[in-house]
């Protein structure tokens, strides 16, 4: 049988200026219109005059914001299709920020300011003020208009309860009587606070999404690695955010130490595969070695020893606008494939969401990695006369 | 660039004062993060991959060793009255983590924060705080940890700061330890976890810098009197951590109420 890897993005995309200025009522020039007509005319999308002609016009209410939302998403949709994924959704454009979109239109959080999260980018930041909850699913309607716009799978990124409770201020489970407090304490508010977000806010969202036709769930859980001792929290989370549903379920981490996930991890039920960032940690160089692909081993070592779950391997570093060339993606993939020694194992993905890129770079990057994944698949179909070695 | 940062000193340092801290602190306001100023200024050492920071939804950019570390010039002290200024830098165990022990612990500790230290006990530094967020999660590589601070000079009082982890298992190793200090986090490690007659000075992270949640002085005072009720040589009362992980409205009031807690404490002692 022979060898076929999924290509998918991870979630995020950059939103257009003619999106963003739009919904923060500021003016629009030449140059965002003339934006909107080249991606237009390059990804085919159909009928972008009338977005044009909505632009030129300016003065946007309500109704006008809905309809640019919907092109946004249907632009971010046509992007990954016409850069040849195989899996898709609509690079969240409908959303600010994976954490402000579920602490904004959860109940039980408050916003609190912003925080660095590097360099100088920021971010915003709530506090959990009571057991959060939804009054029904927050992102039917946006995979809803995906489903209807394409004929590709779909994959709806939602973020875990986990990283919700991680990247929150705790002002009700943990609220008081916290200094000098046992570490047993400590972990059961966090425990009760997880509960609660992947019970009250996660799972109706899932739910909701799945009885809509969402066929493949990802869970993004960022956080996941950070606090070692909580692994087994992030597990939790999980199979109660999607317990009981019929769908491909998958989780998205990045950034961090991965050999802190095992063997927690391998309590995750039903989880086709683990999507992590390699490439930002990898070497620019080709080969198949281990020394060429220092960013790949330690953590696929990992995947080998405890046989579960899959692995999306990251092949894109999301924070460069270094352009991977076909061949380093093709090389990455087949490394993966000779550590693992199962290729039915691996699917293929960019790190993490490509939000912080251009779209120019984001195609550039994309339509390479789908190049190099078919160059990794005819090298294994062919290794029946030349087995791929290091 | 350099007006705007003069002016967020001194706004910061005004703060300070007014909650009547003993010593002052730059804020790490022209950092990135813990560990790039000095990663930028030393040959050898890149900082380079994003890398979420543990503990916190923070990164830092990880370490690339390219070459023999050695560091090329101090960084600049801070602009702070000679005597009163406290400095942070990374432990060396940290440093030597976030470049994925590709340089041992102990050649950065001889090599790159000895001659910064050096340099800011020269310009007036009262304290040096080494801030390890990685030692209290990896707590049995203490030995190593301990064994590069000894390649550390003795030109100025340092600490060693265990950033959000518990102590815990840390405090007795650590009792011996070339250091004058040792700070712990009191939202992560339990009052019982502090030897009777500790002696070191202990740093007591009594103000959470990762949350939002405003701490009450009288609560703080009277977590510090039973801390003391355990007679460790010298006690210090600080933040867990950097306050960069609350808005800076809410870093304010919890160094306001960091000072009314010491007077609190002078007050019913």
């Amino acid at each position: 049988m022979s060898v076929r890897f999924l290509t998918r993005e991870i979630g995020s995309l950059g939103k257009p200026a003619w999106r963003v200025k739009s919904f923060a009522g500021r003016p629009l020039d030449e140059a965002d219109v003339a934006e909107a007509r080249r991606w237009g005319e390059r990804l085919g999308v159909e009928g972008h005059e009338r977005l044009l002609e909505l632009l030129a016009r300016g003065d946007f209410g309500p109704p006008e914001l809905e309809e640019i939302d919907d092109w946004a998403a249907l632009y971010g949709l046509r992007l990954l299709e016409h850069a040849g994924l195989d899996v898709v959704y609509d690079g969240e454009q409908r959303r600010t920020e994976m954490y402000d979109h579920v602490a904004t239109l959860a109940d039980g959080f408050e916003p609190r300011g912003t925080v660095r999260s590097f360099d100088n980018k920021y971010y915003a930041k709530a506090a959990v003020v009571a057991p959060p909850t939804v009054s029904g699913p927050q992102d039917v309607d946006e995979f809803d208009y995906v489903r209807r716009h394409s004929d590709r799978e779909v994959k709806v990124p939602l973020t875990g309860a986990y990283t919700m409770v991680d990247w929150s201020y705790d002002e009700h489970y943990a609220a008081h009587g916290s200094l000098g407090a046992s570490a047993e304490r400590r972990y059961d508010a966090r425990r009760r606070f997880v509960a609660d977000v992947a019970g009250n806010v996660i799972h109706p969202n899932v739910a909701g999404l799945v009885e809509a036709g969402a066929g493949w769930i990802q869970i993004d859980e960022p956080a996941a690695a950070t606090k070692p001792d909580e692994v087994g929290l992030v597990v939790e989370g999980f199979n109660r955010a999607v317990a009981g549903v019929e769908a491909k379920k998958s989780m998205h981490i990045c950034f961090s130490d991965y050999s802190a996930l095992w063997p927690a991890v391998l309590e995750l039920e039903d989880c086709l595969e683990l999507q992590l960032e390699f490439a930002n940690r990898d070497s620019r160089d080709l080969g198949t070695g281990d020394d060429d692909r220092p960013g790949y081993a330690e953590t696929l070592t990992l995947f080998k020893k405890h046989g579960y779950p899959g692995v999306g391997l990251g092949v894109l570093d999301i924070h460069s606008d270094f352009v991977e060339p076909a061949e380093l993606v093709r090389d990455r993939i087949l490394y993966a494939v000779r550590v693992l020694e199962d290729p039915e194992r691996i699917q293929v993905n960019p790190d993490c969401g490509l939000r912080t890129r251009s779209w120019d770079v984001v195609y550039e990057k994309l339509a390479n990695m789908v190049e190099g994944t078919r160059l990794a698949e005819d090298a294994l179909n062919s290794t029946h006369t030349a087995p791929v070695t290091a | 660039m350099e007006e705007q940062r003069a002016r967020d000193l001194a706004e910061l340092v005004a703060v300070q004062e007014a909650a009547e801290l003993d010593l002052l602190s730059d804020g790490l306001l022209a950092a990135q993060d813990l560990f790039r100023p000095l990663a930028e200024a030393t040959d050898g050492l890149e900082a380079r991959p994003l890398t979420r920071f543990l503990d916190t939804n923070t990164f830092y950019r990880a370490i690339l060793v390219e070459g023999q570390a050695s560091l090329t010039a101090p960084l600049a002290p801070p602009q702070l009255p000679p005597g009163r200024w406290v400095a942070t830098l990374p432990a060396p165990f940290a440093f030597s983590r976030a470049a994925r022990r590709a340089v041992a612990a102990g050649r950065l500790a001889a090599d790159v924060l000895g001659p910064q230290i050096d340099a800011w006990a020269q310009a007036g530094c009262a304290l040096v705080v080494l801030a390890d967020p990685f030692l209290p999660v990896e707590p049995d590589a203490v030995d190593e940890a301990v064994s590069a601070l000894r390649e550390l000079p003795h030109s100025v009082p340092v600490a060693l700061q265990l950033v959000f982890g518990d102590a815990t298992p840390l405090l007795e190793a650590l009792a011996d330890a070339p250091v004058d200090a040792v700070g712990v986090d009191f939202y992560r490690t339990p009052l019982a976890a502090v030897p009777e007659g500790y002696p070191k000075e202990i740093l007591a992270g009594v103000v959470d810098s990762r949350s939002s949640a405003l701490e009450d002085p009288a609560e703080i005072g009277r977590f510090a009197r039973e801390l003391a009720a355990r007679r460790p040589a010298r006690l210090s009362l600080i933040p867990n951590g950097d306050l960069q992980f609350v808005p800076e409205r809410i870093a304010r009031e919890k160094i306001a109420r960091l000072g009314r807690a010491r007077v609190s404490l002078r007050a019913a002692a």
